[in-house]
């Protein structure tokens, strides 16, 4: 056992090994619900994304490696991949509303309790550099998977400021990171 | 390496993992994680860097779906009760732990499975009971802004999706699916359908042989 218990499971689930995969879902489970329920803000669409996010990883887990980073990260990857293909996907009229809808999105428990408990560390940090505004974009485009015309119009900047703020943030923090 | 790669590149590998991407753009960073290692190294520093921001998202109880996961996934106890079915799917078990026994022993060349093919286009599926690959091995790719999309379904069942196939071969970590399920391809818009069942017309299918 290493000191990562979802990345024994993904390389036993890589191995085909059924009762790893039941395992991985109950550990796995709500914290990737928890994902798509920000992302799609839809149960129904959730749940169904849950399963082929599910699919996804049985079909998948030989191409994660332990040693590139943690097991939670890739899963959380994965998911957030599909959330944001779905969320791509939909209309014109529905991304419009979506934008509508995150603009009066509060900022959710979790992100207050992170910041309080400095749980992520370094990132914080790195965040703490930037302009509020623009960290504010930063996490929005990650955790909510906003569009830069979501995020143009979530901030009432026009969409090429919105690209060079964000393009000017992603630099400092890689940065801030890689130190 | 990151760092050898233009600052361009990483910043739309950065972009990718962000989600700032629109559908088409998406599409195309897919793929080039797929045919480019640098820019797949890129991807997953990004993943890595950012995943500090992963504590942002609360847990939410989640139902519990694992049986129609599986039922998706290992659909072998819902085939039909029929006498000589059962014995056909239980011969094709035996035959896959026997593929796989092999395998341990000494790598063999992996057989095929199954051929699609029709109107000039023919896909090859070959198994080494760990997993599929399928090549094209007549014909062509789908036309601009669309793409191939490879799909399993097993009795009853609805379907999985695969992966794309594009030139090169598609390899897929994918046990031999027993006899009695059916591949099949479908044509997509780039990037592939995103509704997890086909949404263009099925050109090709076979069924698993005995």
């Amino acid at each position: 056992m290493s000191d990562d218990p979802v990345s024994d499971l993904l390389t036993r689930v890589a191995a085909q090994d059924r009762a790893a995969f039941r395992e991985l879902y109950a550990a796995a489970s709500s914290k990737l619900m928890g994902v798509l329920l920000r992302m799609l803000r839809e149960r129904a669409e959730a749940e169904d994304a849950l399963q082929e996010v599910f699919t996804r990883v049985w079909l998948r887990a030989g191409r994660f490696d332990g040693a590139k980073g943690r097991g939670m990260t890739w899963l959380i990857a994965v998911t957030r991949n599909l959330a944001l293909d779905r969320l791509r996907a939909r209309t014109e009229t529905q991304a419009d509303e979506d934008a509508a809808e995150a603009i009066v999105d509060p900022t959710p428990t979790a992100e207050r309790r992170m910041i309080a408990l400095g749980e992520a560390g370094r990132i914080i940090e790195c965040f703490d550099q930037l302009d509020p505004a623009r960290a504010d974009a930063v996490r929005g485009a990650y955790l909510s998977g906003l569009s830069y015309a979501d995020l143009a119009a979530r901030h009432a900047v026009p969409l090429n400021t919105m690209r060079t703020w964000l393009r000017r943030s992603l630099v400092s923090l890689r940065e801030c990171l890689d130190k | 390496m990151t760092d050898t790669l233009p600052d361009d590149d990483d910043l739309l590998a950065a972009e990718y993992v962000l989600g700032l991407a629109d559908a088409p753009a998406r599409a195309t960073a897919e793929a080039r994680v797929k045919r480019d290692p640098q820019f797949a190294a890129a991807v997953a520093a990004w993943e890595n860097r950012l995943g500090g921001l992963n504590d942002g998202y609360d847990d939410a109880p989640a139902p519990n779906l694992l049986p129609q996961i599986e039922a998706r996934l290992f659909p072998v106890a819902r085939l039909p009760k029929r006498g000589w079915f059962r014995l056909a799917a239980g011969a094709a078990v035996a035959a896959a732990l026997a593929v796989a026994v092999v395998v341990t022993q000494a790598p063999t060349p992996p057989a095929v499975l199954a051929t699609l093919t029709g109107a000039g286009l023919t896909y090859e599926v070959r198994s080494d009971g760990q997993r599929l690959q399928i090549t094209r091995v007549a014909g062509t790719a789908a036309p601009a802004g669309q793409v191939h999309e490879l799909w399993i379904i097993a009795p009853g069942a609805a379907p999985v999706a695969l992966g794309l196939l594009g030139d090169a071969p598609l390899d897929v970590t994918y046990p031999t699916p027993p006899a009695g399920w059916v591949m099949a391809v479908s044509v997509e818009p780039s990037g592939g359908s995103t509704t997890g069942t086909p949404t263009g017309p099925v050109i090709l299918t076979a069924e698993i042989g005995l």
